[in-house]
């Protein structure tokens, strides 16, 4: 793609004000890229990371399911019921964010899920119901942080997107549009030179007399 | 479609918008450990009036590592500054303390000059892994 020259008026300070411009610009190019490098490289750790979270939650849901239809096999559906109706609990969440490299992300975190006590009569229940409670509060846990992660790659991918689209900018278009616009005033320049000097030979001969 | 001229206006609007966004996030003031501890949501207030939020898992993994003392000495969030000249390395600003856990997090010695700590990117994906709230980066325009 040919570069695209800035319209600038052919002028010493315009000179001086592109030769600035272009100095910040790569310095901003230098500081897109090494942020993008670390977007990429907290990206890639959030993938790995959710992948990991996503195979916890599809082992942990089946042995959930398996401790409740035992528990519920035990002690009749009924009866179950009518004990989980004691066990309600509000779940504490602290919500807030974090920053990576200027990308704001969710940040949860679940508090309170493990009880000494859960509700139900201990008398009433068996062990197949303390295990089925105790899966059910660790698959709480991991789906908590399976949906911060989850977010957060999509923010971080959202970022990289529009952080590349930027460096992209600069790399191919305004740095050597900056370029050519600065290499064509000074020909400019130079042809401006070349005039005045045959000017002023001519005007010389001119001026000789005879 | 813009003509040449709002091109070049809108890419200089980006760039202005993307150095205030660098260092938007970084804390009015760090914290040290042991407060964070007492604390019920564990947080600091950055520099664009948001809060951010450290977990509390990690701010415990922190304090297994390292005794009482150097925890009212250790200030969060650490501060990771990366900077071009530098190459592939990033700097962590800070003083013995933070030297103790980044050679114990990454189970080698390192090395501090003039209170920085100077790490390497596949190092820092390591300490980022099990640092996640507790370290921020920090972009110094002024060494570009």
């Amino acid at each position: 793609m040919p570069e695209q020259l800035i319209k600038v008026r052919p002028t010493k300070i315009e000179l001086i004000r592109l030769k600035r411009r272009l100095s910040l610009t790569e310095r901003v190019q230098k500081i897109v890229k090494d942020r993008l490098s670390i977007l990429t490289l907290e990206f890639l750790q959030t993938a790995r990371e959710t992948v990991e979270a996503k195979k916890k939650l599809v082992d942990e849901f089946p042995e959930v399911y398996k401790a409740l239809s035992l528990a519920s096999g035990y002690h009749g559906y009924l009866a179950l019921e009518k004990e989980f109706m004691a066990t309600e609990m509000n779940l504490k969440v602290a919500a807030g964010s974090r920053n990576i490299a200027g990308v704001r992300t969710p940040s949860f975190e679940l508090g309170g899920t493990e009880r000494a006590v859960r509700g139900y009569s201990l008398v009433d229940t068996s062990s197949c119901v303390d295990r089925a409670a105790q899966l059910c509060e660790k698959c709480l846990e991991t789906i908590v942080e399976l949906a911060e992660l989850q977010r957060s790659l999509e923010l971080l991918g959202m970022e990289i997107n529009r952080t590349k689209r930027i460096s992209n900018a600069l790399e191919y278009i305004m740095i050597p549009g900056l370029q050519a616009t600065i290499k064509y005033l000074y020909m400019k320049f130079e042809e401006r030179d070349r005039e005045e000097k045959a000017r002023l030979k001519r005007v010389k001969v001119l001026l000789q007399p005879g | 479609m813009p003509d040449k001229l709002t091109y070049q206006r809108i890419l200089q609007e980006y760039l202005r918008d993307e150095l205030r966004v660098l260092n938007a996030h970084l804390p009015r003031k760090q914290k040290p450990l042991s407060d964070l501890l007492r604390e019920e949501y564990p947080h600091v207030v950055c520099n664009d009036g948001s809060t951010y939020l450290f977990k509390r898992k990690e701010l415990e993994y922190l304090a297994s590592l390292i005794d009482s003392d150097e925890q009212q000495a250790l200030l969060l969030p650490m501060l990771i500054e990366l900077s071009s000249d530098q190459g592939e390395a990033a700097v962590i600003l800070g003083e013995e303390v933070e030297e103790n856990i980044i050679s114990k997090i990454l189970g080698m010695p390192v090395t501090r000059k003039q209170a920085r700590i100077t790490i390497y990117r596949p190092q820092l994906a390591l300490l980022r892994k099990k640092l996640k709230t507790t370290t921020q980066y920090i972009f110094s325009p002024a060494r570009y």
